[in-house]
């Protein structure tokens, strides 16, 4: 599977709302968990393991520790598809 | 009356007095912003019984590590470590579904038998008591209602005692007359009890409680947080029943959804632990249920979040 950074963005957007049942939740590359009232470490959990199902990768403990913000997840992803 | 840990902070030219849970938290602040957000956030509410009764048991637990040249840095590390674990535990646990492990045999090779990762833990658990409010929430409980499940009582046996709290504040409420008992597999947990509480009026037994066989039954039997670690739960409660009076009570605590390093037995939730205490042939005198989380119960089950049960049970009594 291949995807640019931009589907991957709306993709791990899609998740999240999911997660939050907030459809008004928008990402862009520099959203931090900080810049979401909803976004905390239950729905961070949450959040990262539908997106491992969803793009059928795993993460390491020291990868998921590392982001900063949406766009370093992304790119974790773009390695790993 | 809160009691004031004899420590003197300097920071900003201030000299501050601090409880003992307010040295731990710094502690905790130093190395662990976030984390101490968290804990500040979930503590707020607690009263002055709940420093009350942290800052007694603290105040034990500081002697201890002084007394084996331990410092309280060595405690929050611990902690922090065992936080740590548990993020991995609850990741696997949402991606699977299940405790990573099944076994008691696995867990007795990777943890009971591993001192170093038992002694962290351990520690870790230790202060967990009185860092976690649903923690509290199940102390809090035992506390305000032993007494009265207590009357004319004399034989209290605790199953997994742990790092001791529970049987630290029966000593505390019950007559001088009592016998304490305190059955526990692990080594580190019963050196631990005896290190902390240093109280001479507890027996303490190193047996797997299915291999504990007392010539009396007891009048009240504490298991805190034993359960989930056992293959066979049924087995468990039907040991503790054996080992109760007739007339006796039992004070079971064990989570729903906690993913932790030594967990095996999953409770899917509060329904099931119920099942199982009937099925043993015990009833409910009452109960308690604290989400680990500040969240509704629908919330709860949706991120699968850890809910805490505790109960005062009794048998049930036979019908011919």
């Amino acid at each position: 599977m291949s995807a640019n950074r931009q589907e991957i963005l709306k993709k791990v957007n899609d998740v999240f709302i999911e997660v939050v049942d907030n459809e008004e939740v928008v990402f862009d590359e520099t959203t931090q968990a900080s810049d979401i009232d909803e976004w905390d470490s239950l729905t961070h959990i949450q959040f990262v393991v539908g997106i491992e199902k969803f793009f059928k990768i795993r993460f390491t403990s020291k990868e998921i520790q590392s982001w900063n913000n949406v766009g370093e997840m992304i790119s974790a992803i773009s390695e790993k598809i | 009356m809160i009691i004031k840990k004899k420590l003197h902070l300097y920071t900003k030219n201030k000299l501050l007095e601090m409880t003992n849970l307010e040295v731990i938290k710094f502690k905790i602040k130093e190395k662990n912003q976030s984390h101490f957000d968290k804990l500040n956030e979930n503590l707020f509410h607690l009263g002055e019984e709940y420093t009350f009764l942290a800052d007694n048991f603290f105040e034990k637990y500081f002697k201890y590590l002084e007394i084996n040249n331990l410092k309280l840095d060595f405690s929050i590390d611990c902690y922090l470590h065992m936080i740590d674990d548990m993020l991995e535990e609850r990741f696997n646990f949402i991606r699977t579904g299940n405790y990573s492990n099944t076994s008691f045999e696995e867990v007795e090779k990777r943890i009971y038998g591993n001192p170093n990762i038992m002694d962290y833990h351990m520690h870790g658990l230790v202060l967990a008591q009185f860092l976690w409010f649903d923690q509290y929430e199940r102390i809090s409980f035992f506390v305000k209602n032993l007494k009265k499940y207590f009357l004319n009582k004399k034989y209290y046996l605790e199953i997994g005692g742990g790092h001791g709290l529970y049987i630290n504040e029966a000593v505390n409420l019950l007559p001088l007359k009592t016998q304490f008992d305190l059955v526990d597999i692990s080594q580190s947990s019963i050196n631990l009890a005896v290190g902390i509480l240093n109280n001479t009026s507890i027996n303490y037994f190193l047996k797997d409680i299915f291999d504990f066989t007392e010539t009396n039954k007891y009048d009240f039997i504490t298991m805190g947080e034993v359960l989930e670690h056992v293959e066979k739960p049924l087995e468990l409660l039907q040991k503790a029943a054996s080992l109760l009076n007739e007339n006796g009570v039992f004070y079971l605590t064990t989570p729903v959804n906690a993913p932790m390093i030594d967990h095996i037995y999953l409770f899917n939730n509060v329904d099931e632990i119920k099942n199982l205490i009937k099925l043993s042939g015990f009833e409910i005198i009452e109960d308690c249920t604290v989400i680990s989380e500040k969240m509704t119960p629908a919330q709860a089950a949706k991120f699968k979040v850890p809910v805490m049960y505790a109960a005062f049970l009794k048998k049930l009594i036979k019908t011919k």
